[in-house]
């Protein structure tokens, strides 16, 4: 007898082995392809100050719903209702602001009117979440009957309260409300203040001239762009759009719920194999319940950043939003059957269809249907990946 | 072996609206004892251990854990009273590591739920270790492992988790030739120990007499046998394993195909 055990059959890896072969690896190359290639193509505009903040404002946006619909899609599930709930979060939200709180309770302060939509999308969020635990069907059909029963009701309200399926022209609450500035105003402004700091070395001595040819002022101009200072030699850019806190915010905790805390073993569990995680003591309905609620939450703060922002909602808002946050979530490294998959990834995935969705106001030349071009190729090949990975672990079955 | 038993059976009966799966079975469980239960496809076995384990409750008859008369309503119920059970599909997720897999639905907490991974994977591989596997890497997914192993796991964990009566629902059907083996030696490890009992499911009448010590025989949801290795003879065991019908008339019928 040799003293081989079966334990030995497995090959021990070193860190860059490892490293290959995480599975957010392939979510990492295409995100740094699509940077150095936005770099080259836009001339480097695309990261300038202002291109920055557009970026992160987009990327931001969608990696908040993207986190959502991946924890839904670890635990097993798909939500299609997040378009519409966002569209749903953002009428109520806009309705409040403008007509008052229901009921005749007087005016709605944006806190408020946030609280009360958050209550409702919740509910929502229960209701489809339960729906689909107790009758077992697929929760495609059933968010997808809420795709519908929620666009519809969006739209309803809009005519029934408002005459109208758009609320425009609100007023800037960002000034008076503390809540809307966190939502809609900006932040972290001392990173655009250090940049500008820097920027004033590099452009000491630097200003425009009445002898300056028409070209000569542009390339001053987009030198000054990358020291976040303006034609005026003022600072260019203040700070992030608020999304990119609640970005954060969102997907650390879903980071840190996923990687190290009990909650997160059960979220796995449930999505790779329900039946016997539900053999194990793990509340399987409860974890599919609570991440369709939170599937809802992530689409209310997109919609309270919108709104906020903008000052304005509309029956359209939302268009598409779900499929997006899907594919981020698939590209992202999240298996379409469950059980596997990272936060890491999906803010990977997030970054990179950001950027290439935001691509066209950086490229004047390229069509920006191009984008959805992008997205069916790398989510195709995504999908491959994905399942060469599980593969992999499951031993081929 | 003439040890007192741990878990009684008494008349337990189950229905399913006008489908008679279990009548009248009676079951007796010893510690440090090799019980198996023995029986063809829809014999009954199955819903007796959903019974046992609390999936099912029984339509009448009881259940007795040290003497005492319980109902469970549920598995939880079932494994608050020590009866720990290792499925045929074992409930483990092939995506989720050894440890995760080792503790789900229990893991080990600090405050707001947050895991205490380091300790995890230390009982996880030190458990494992002392039925019969050492595996060099609890972050390794489960589906990296083989067949045996991942019977080991679930039958650790099962020890683990506090189980006095481990139900082992066919636990070498799947397995090749070598890793049968290594499941019997674990459960004759487990034996050894002498304070677990064991309910050994299987349909392999070698297997059974490998390690058993004592039979219950089920056919058409009946007990027809039952007794212990010495009481029963080889040749009746073969017999009740067809299901009472005498091996003559098989050998007859297919003769006359």
């Amino acid at each position: 007898m040799t003293d081989r055990s079966e334990s030995d059959r497995l090959q021990k890896e070193n860190w860059f082995q490892r490293t290959v072969r995480r599975p957010e690896i392939g979510a990492f190359i295409v995100m740094m392809i699509i940077i150095v290639a936005l770099a080259m193509a836009s001339g480097g505009k695309a990261f300038n100050a202002l291109g920055l903040k557009n970026n992160v404002a987009i990327i931001a946006q969608l990696g908040i719903i993207a986190t959502g619909a991946a924890l839904l899609m670890i635990a097993g599930e798909f939500d299609l209702s997040i378009g519409p709930m966002i569209a749903f979060a953002g009428m109520s939200i806009a309705i409040m602001l403008k007509w008052g709180l229901p009921f005749g309770l007087g005016e709605a302060t944006p806190f408020l009117a946030f609280l009360i939509t958050l209550l409702m999308t919740l509910a929502f969020g229960w209701l489809i979440g339960t729906i689909v635990v107790k009758s077992g069907l697929s929760s495609f059909i059933v968010t997808l009957a809420f795709w519908f029963f929620l666009r519809g009701l969006t739209e309803v309200c809009f005519r029934l309260i408002n005459q109208n399926t758009n609320v425009s022209g609100l007023p800037d609450f960002k000034k008076e409300s503390w809540f809307a500035e966190q939502m809609g105003g900006e932040v972290f402004g001392w990173f655009f203040d250090a940049w500008y700091w820097v920027g004033t070395k590099f452009s000491a001595g630097l200003e425009f001239t009445a002898d300056m040819t028409k070209s000569e002022k542009i390339e001053l101009i987009n030198y000054l762009s990358f020291l976040n200072i303006n034609r005026k030699m003022e600072q260019w850019v203040t700070g992030f759009d608020a999304r990119l806190l609640w970005f954060i915010i969102i997907a650390g905790a879903a980071w840190y719920v996923l990687a190290r805390t009990q909650l997160g073993s059960w979220i796995y569990a449930t999505g790779d194999n329900k039946e016997s995680a539900r053999a194990n003591g793990v509340p399987v309905n409860r974890v599919k319940v609570g991440l369709f609620m939170f599937s809802a939450f992530c689409a209310t703060i997109f919609a309270t950043c919108q709104v906020l922002d903008t000052n304005s909602s509309d029956a359209a808002k939302g268009m598409f939003k779900e499929l997006e946050a899907i594919a981020i979530a698939v590209v992202g490294g999240i298996l379409m059957t469950g059980g596997f998959g990272t936060i890491v990834g999906v803010v990977f995935g997030a970054i990179t269809f950001g950027l290439v969705a935001n691509a066209v106001f950086f490229i004047p030349w390229i069509d920006g249907a191009w984008f959805r071009v992008f997205v069916g190729t790398v989510l195709l090949l995504a999908v491959f990946a994905n399942e060469r990975i599980r593969k992999r672990i499951t031993g081929g079955i | 072996m003439a040890s007192k038993s741990y878990m009684r059976v008494e008349n337990v009966v189950k229905k399913f609206g006008p489908f008679t799966a279990l009548d009248d079975v009676d079951l007796d469980i010893a510690p440090g004892e090799v019980h198996a239960l023995l029986g063809d496809n829809g014999a009954g076995k199955s819903t007796l251990i959903k019974i046992l384990s609390g999936v099912h409750q029984p339509t009448s008859g009881s259940i007795y854990v040290d003497d005492k008369k319980i109902f469970f309503r549920n598995p939880r119920d079932a494994a608050a009273a020590g009866i720990g059970t290792v499925y045929q599909d074992l409930a483990i997720n092939q995506l989720m590591s050894v440890t995760r897999n080792f503790f789900m639905g229990r893991e080990l907490t600090s405050t707001f739920g947050v895991l205490r991974m380091d300790e995890m994977d230390k009982i996880a591989h030190e458990e494992m270790k002392k039925i019969g596997i050492d595996f060099s890497d609890p972050s390794q997914a489960v589906g990296t492992m083989s067949g045996g192993q991942r019977q080991t796991l679930a039958i650790a964990r099962a020890i683990y988790f506090g189980a006095k009566v481990l139900i082992l629902d066919e636990p070498t059907s799947a397995l090749g030739q070598k890793q049968q083996m290594e499941v019997l030696k674990t459960i004759k490890r487990v034996r050894a120990r002498g304070d677990i009992a064991i309910i050994f499911i299987t349909h392999n009448e070698i297997h059974s007499k490998l390690i058993a010590d004592r039979y219950t025989f089920l056919a058409l949801g009946k007990v027809i046998g039952a007794g212990t290795k010495k009481e029963l003879a080889g040749e009746d065991i073969r017999r009740l394993m067809a299901g009472g019908a005498e091996m003559a008339d098989l050998e007859q019928e297919l003769s006359a195909i």
